[in-house]
């Protein structure tokens, strides 16, 4: 064995040892080929369930059939429309969201008052599963856009709003006492301390809550909608055709997916001091 | 004494904590200080550890208001906290999305008094006067402990306080550190010549720095001795006054005081 040969050996070993180390230390390339193996060895398997007929082929198609499906909905404009509903539901109802959730938060942090008021009512609404407001969100805003709107505003403003009051308690007390000893009035501190120094958190916070948008988004189309993807997966199922039903699905993970990698993207470039 | 009245003065303050609930009584915590300090002087608040001097300099700030008692700084009444009175804090407040310039400028920020131009000029010069020229685009968390407590004084600088009020700023560094930023806020107040109340429980940095030190008894702070260090070892200091006699003699002093006050708290 040469030289080099059995140095990628030893390394080797070394790597697989850390692995099996309680709280070993972290291999890049070692996790990166485990994650590798392990999606190989989950497509390897549906097909070998499918090939093998213990599922049939109608209640599970195999990999590629779904994946040939779903290119083949990207170039049809009835789909395409579908993603571009359900994006614009989850991006307006989102928004819709943060601009009520950020204020009313940090100014719950700011006065006790504020808090004493609100905490007890976001904390029981928070608790009420969202898709048991459908209905009632239906019989109030109809089956239109409102409805989508509401049951997306409802399922995350009233998470948002706690976790934004909890980044702004938890900035440290001498960040806003410096800026009293500097000669700041409360909404200056909150402008220009505050918010600065709870930004990567409350971004990281509104990722996470992007996120949950789409799981509600996907309840409130399949209950009552005429279109979005939700509607498309509902009344595929209706057919039995199970390769759209999984295309759909597939297309809401690999939207999340990348929404979420831009934002980590955007958010380790923006907040580079950390 | 004159008719003027006194730079800053503090006059009979008390303070307690608790006792809104009915569970729990009162703490005392400052009981009954009164000192005057003079324009210029650096004096030193020592005392064991929770023994209620970092409270009684919040009072003087006014980030913590007196139970009794009033501060006045230049014959006014302190009723809350503001640019007069510069605060550096032991724990890290230089904020970490700014770089250490912008640290600095922030100092500035909210003063009325000049404008844009030479807000950024005053920010340079306070840069340049902790040492920092080379770190101007540094983020604050790339750089040391003892270089983000030099920023803290810098932007509490660049403010223009009255008075720099100091609550043991250099309680979280290493001993070479500690001791360089010493030598380096003495010849900060020689250049700036403004009153200082600095807070440690460490006697030599304590000894080192102070024109007049105030003992502190264990909690409640009470004042067990004054102490006027200037007359002793003279206004100017360097790293060979820890080497003199006279500051051997005076620490040792120091230090049996304030065994006597940190045995009641054990």
């Amino acid at each position: 064995m040469t030289e080099a040969a059995s140095e990628v050996v030893v390394r080797g070993r070394r790597q697989l040892v850390s692995l099996l180390t309680f709280r070993g230390r972290r291999h890049a390339r070692a996790d990166f080929v485990l994650g590798v193996i392990a999606f190989a060895i989950f497509i390897a398997a549906w097909y070998f369930i499918v090939i093998a007929g213990i599922v049939p082929e109608r209640f599970l198609p195999l990999p590629s059939t779904v994946i040939q499906t779903m290119l083949r909905l990207l170039t049809e404009s009835h789909f395409l429309n579908d993603i571009w509903v359900s994006v614009a539901r989850v991006w307006g109802a989102f928004l819709l969201s943060v601009v009520f959730a950020v204020p009313i938060g940090v100014w719950m942090s700011n006065y006790r008052l504020v808090a004493a008021l609100l905490e007890p009512i976001v904390d029981f609404i928070r608790y009420l599963p969202v898709p048991a407001l459908v209905p009632l969100l239906i019989i109030w805003f109809g089956i239109g856009e409102a409805s989508k709107i509401a049951v997306l505003w409802m399922g995350t403003f009233f998470q948002l709003v706690l976790l934004v009051a909890d980044d702004a308690k938890r900035i440290p007390r001498e960040f806003v006492e410096s800026g009293f000893t500097l000669g700041a009035k409360p909404f200056q501190i909150t402008r220009d301390i505050l918010l600065p120094a709870m930004l990567p958190n409350l971004v990281d916070n509104l990722r996470i809550t992007l996120g949950w948008c789409w799981t509600w988004i996907i309840v409130a189309e399949i209950v009552a909608a005429k279109s979005g993807i939700g509607h498309y997966i509902w009344s595929m199922r209706r057919f039995l055709k199970t390769p759209e039903v999984m295309s759909g699905i597939l297309v809401i993970g690999i939207i999340g997916l990348l929404t979420d990698q831009a934002i980590r993207a955007w958010h380790r470039r923006h907040f580079r001091y950390l | 004494m004159t008719n003027a009245s006194p730079f800053l003065s503090v006059r009979k303050v008390s303070k307690e904590f608790g006792g809104e609930n009915r569970a729990d009584s009162p703490i005392k915590v400052v009981d009954n200080v009164s000192m005057d300090i003079d324009e210029g002087e650096f004096v030193v608040y020592l005392g064991p550890s929770g023994c209620g001097k970092t409270t009684l300099l919040r009072i003087v700030s006014g980030l913590e208001s007196a139970s009794a008692g009033d501060i006045l700084l230049s014959g006014n009444a302190v009723t809350g906290p503001d640019r007069k009175k510069g605060m550096v804090f032991q724990a890290y407040a230089s904020f970490p999305w700014l770089s250490v310039l912008d640290n600095i400028k922030f100092g500035t920020r909210y003063r009325t008094d000049i404008g844009d131009k030479e807000k950024a000029e005053i920010s340079k010069y306070y840069l340049h006067l902790v040492g920092l020229g080379d770190y101007a685009d540094f983020f604050v968390n790339r750089i040391s402990g003892g270089m983000r407590q030099r920023v803290a004084i810098a932007r509490t600088l660049a403010a223009a306080p009255d008075i720099l009020l100091m609550d043991e700023p250099f309680g979280a560094l290493d001993a070479q550190t500690r001791e360089f930023l010493q030598e380096q806020l003495l010849e900060i107040c020689r250049v700036e010549k403004k009153a200082v109340i600095f807070v440690t429980h460490d006697v030599e940095e304590a000894v080192f720095l102070a024109d007049r030190a105030f003992m502190f008894s264990a909690r409640p702070a009470r004042i067990v001795e004054e102490i006027d260090i200037a007359s002793v070892l003279g206004a100017e200091r360097d790293s060979r006054t820890k080497e003199s006699e006279a500051f051997f003699n005076l620490r040792n002093h120091v230090r049996e005081l304030m065994r006597k006050q940190a045995q009641q708290n054990i």
